[in-house]
């Protein structure tokens, strides 16, 4: 095995380290870059052309010409959309971060504390991550017509200048927040078992309660974890339509998510306007993009884990 | 600092398919005011889970702890005042070594932030670690570390250190200038101290006392030249010691003790003390083997070298008997000689085996029946 390498090795730097194994391996990861990145740069020159340039060149091939190049598709997406990008930081934020700490909490008491009954208790967590969300969106919607936070939280209304239609964000965040628990729980669960037992029964044998423990051991160590379930939660919770749909419902609504506007942005009787439709997309996956920069070091740190 | 009582302590453990495992049976010991006592026994006998009993990290099945004049058996591990040093250290890896000792002030005392301060600097101090106090453990090495863990106990002034195989994770050389370290601490603090090791060496140079532990059950508890030269049973006598004691099975025949290979002749007294048994265990140590030129007297065995392992001072020699030359792997027994003393593999020599350094344990049951004649340690029965 070892003189096979080393043959290998040797013809390698005879002819330059090409042989066909290695062409066939660029050739493929190419070929693969280039099916993943097309879609992308098509969308991002697209976004780029006039709406005649759209329609008269190649999707893939960028604005040629001074004439063929605009930026107002940007401004208009971004008109369009300003309301929405807020409304979906409004709701998806608290979700997200809610989410993980409460994922926490739970993973820490299932995993890192000593009581009865753990196994039975983190089935129902790992049986939630597989609940479809199809399957609930009827009970859903029947559940928010009981609970009504619009007048639960009127005095919310009368406060603030915004209108009783954000009780339809309220629901949105306890709905991620809800679905959004079981799959946070079993991302911590797995990293908290890897957490040394010694360190926690020092703490114990320290003097510290099971809460003091969680506030100045397990979640100070936390933050590789918190930063992929952060990443995660938030690109889950600002990509979903689906429960936009449901519990929003219309696009005309003043409180609906950047997703909602996106659905409807440069349809019209006349047709698509692709141009308008790609700049808007950029627009609404730049916050995840911007969380992806943030966190970015911490996530290869906890995956990594 | 106080004494602290574990009486016939029992744990068991129910497994997975419902089957129960006694991992400590009735263990009593007591350990008086600012002892230093030593726990050890081979891995998977129990001391690691008494030891986790006292700490309050494990759930006592039957029996009692008692710390000075308080039952702190069914108390909380936070509100026992001890402190527990753990073999893999278990620092808390976020925060640097000053943080690391204050935690458990801060966790367990209402002392001010001045005081413990203070404290963390004293103790520090007295480990040399205080150039240390801002790094972080990744930033220590091993044995810093290991100072680090050391520290955090101390700072707390616990009524009860409890030690888990601390020095097991250092290199040897180190781990010796610890052992010596670890000793002269505890005897300035003067804190009862339980210190649980599986390395015989620990044991016998550290400990006042040594509580010897197998299968869950107390063997003996003595101090180390107790242990060493009156073993209380045939475990101890073979766990204490290093090389360990060489065993030889023996059938009593009047007064003369026989096997295939041996035919070892007793004196009356001797005789006297192993008339109740049909089968004998003779225990030698490996130093009380004297290699002669000729037979003096009947206690003397023709044999071969098998190996010899010098170690600078003093040789192991391992012998076997004549007609074992052939065999793939002859069953040998180990004499220790003066490094200076030429002997070759291969070599026939005579092995000494006196009578007053002989140890006989019971077949059965492993007891001690008899022990080496020694003129300077008291004459005390063994204590079980």
């Amino acid at each position: 095995m070892s003189t096979e390498t080393d043959t290998q090795t040797e013809k390698q730097s005879r002819f330059g380290g090409l042989d066909g194994y290695r062409i066939a391996l660029y050739t493929v990861l190419g070929l693969l870059v280039l099916f993943f990145l097309t879609p992308i740069e098509s969308g991002l020159v697209t976004s780029l052309k006039t709406a005649t340039a759209v329609t008269n060149t190649e999707p893939y091939l960028p604005p040629l010409s001074g004439a063929e190049f605009s930026l107002e598709n940007y401004a208009t997406a971004f008109d369009a959309l300003a309301n929405g990008v807020f409304n979906s930081l409004l709701f998806a934020i608290p979700a997200t971060v809610v989410s993980a700490l409460f994922g926490s909490f739970a993973a820490y008491g299932l995993t890192l504390v000593d009581w009865k009954y753990q196994v039975p208790i983190l089935v129902l967590f790992v049986a939630g991550v597989f609940i479809p969300y199809q399957a609930v969106l009827v009970p859903l919607s029947r559940l928010y017509s009981i609970i009504d936070f619009a007048a639960l939280l009127s005095f919310v209304w009368a406060l603030t200048p915004l209108s009783p239609e954000y009780a339809n964000l309220v629901e949105l965040a306890v709905t991620h927040i809800a679905y959004g628990i079981p799959i946070c729980t079993v991302l911590f669960r797995s990293y908290y078992t890897t957490m040394s037992e010694e360190m926690m029964e020092a703490a114990r044998l320290d003097g510290a309660s099971v809460r003091r423990i969680y506030r100045r051991i397990v979640f100070p160590l936390s933050t590789p974890m918190f930063a992929v379930v952060l990443i995660y939660q938030f690109t889950q919770i600002w990509n979903d339509l689906l429960f936009a749909l449901v519990i929003v419902a219309t696009s005309s609504s003043p409180a609906s998510p950047v997703t909602l506007d996106l659905a409807g942005l440069g349809v019209s009787m006349q047709g698509q306007d692709f141009g308008l439709r790609m700049a808007g997309a950029f627009i609404a996956a730049l916050p995840t993009l911007l969380v992806y920069i943030a966190f970015g070091d911490e996530f290869a740190e906890g995956v990594a884990t | 600092m106080s004494q602290l009582q574990l009486d016939k302590l029992t744990k068991v453990f129910t497994d997975d398919d419902g089957s129960d495992i006694v991992a400590v049976d009735g263990v009593s010991i007591d350990i008086e005011d600012g002892e230093f006592l030593v726990l050890v026994g081979p891995s998977g006998c129990g001391k690691s889970t008494t030891l986790r009993m006292v700490a309050g990290l494990e759930t006592v099945t039957s029996g009692d702890i008692r710390l000075g004049d308080r039952t702190i058996t069914d108390q909380k591990a936070q509100e026992r005042d001890i402190a527990m040093v753990f073999q893999s250290y278990a620092l808390y890896p976020h925060m640097t070594t000053r943080e690391n000792m204050s935690f458990g002030l801060e966790e367990s005392t209402d002392m001010s932030t001045d005081e413990i301060y203070d404290r963390v600097e004293q103790a520090a101090e007295l480990l040399g670690i205080a150039a240390l106090l801002d790094r972080k453990p990744t930033e220590l090495s091993g044995g810093q570390q290991q100072r680090v863990a050391l520290g955090r106990a101390i700072v707390r002034e616990p009524e009860v250190f409890l030690m888990d195989e601390p020095l097991s994770n250092l290199d040897a050389k180190l781990r010796s200038s610890m052992r010596t370290e670890l000793q002269r601490i505890q005897e300035d603090l003067d804190t009862t101290t339980m210190y649980v090791t599986h390395d015989q060496t620990e044991a016998m140079t550290m400990g006042d006392r040594i509580a010897v532990l197998n299968d869950g059950r107390l063997q003996q508890v003595g101090t180390p030249l107790e242990c060493y030269h009156r073993p209380a049973n045939r475990f101890v006598g073979g766990f204490i010691g290093e090389p360990s004691m060489n065993f030889f099975e023996m059938t009593v025949e009047g007064d003369r003790l026989v096997s295939d290979r041996l035919n070892y002749p007793l004196s009356a007294e001797t005789a006297d003390a192993v008339a109740g048994s049909d089968r004998v265990t003779l225990g030698i140590r490996p130093e009380d083997i004297e290699i002669v030129d000729r037979p003096a007297d009947d206690h003397a065995f023709e044999t071969v070298v098998d190996v010899v392992e010098p170690r600078g001072n003093e040789n192991s020699v391992y012998l076997m008997f004549g007609d074992q030359e052939t065999e793939e792997n002859p069953e040998t027994f180990v004499a220790i000689v003066n490094g200076m003393s030429r002997v070759e593999a291969g070599e026939p020599v005579v092995a000494h085996v006196p009578e007053d350094a002989v140890h006989l344990f019971d077949a059965d049951s492993g007891d001690a029946l008899r022990n080496r004649v020694l003129d300077d340690l008291d004459e005390t029965e063994p204590r079980v």
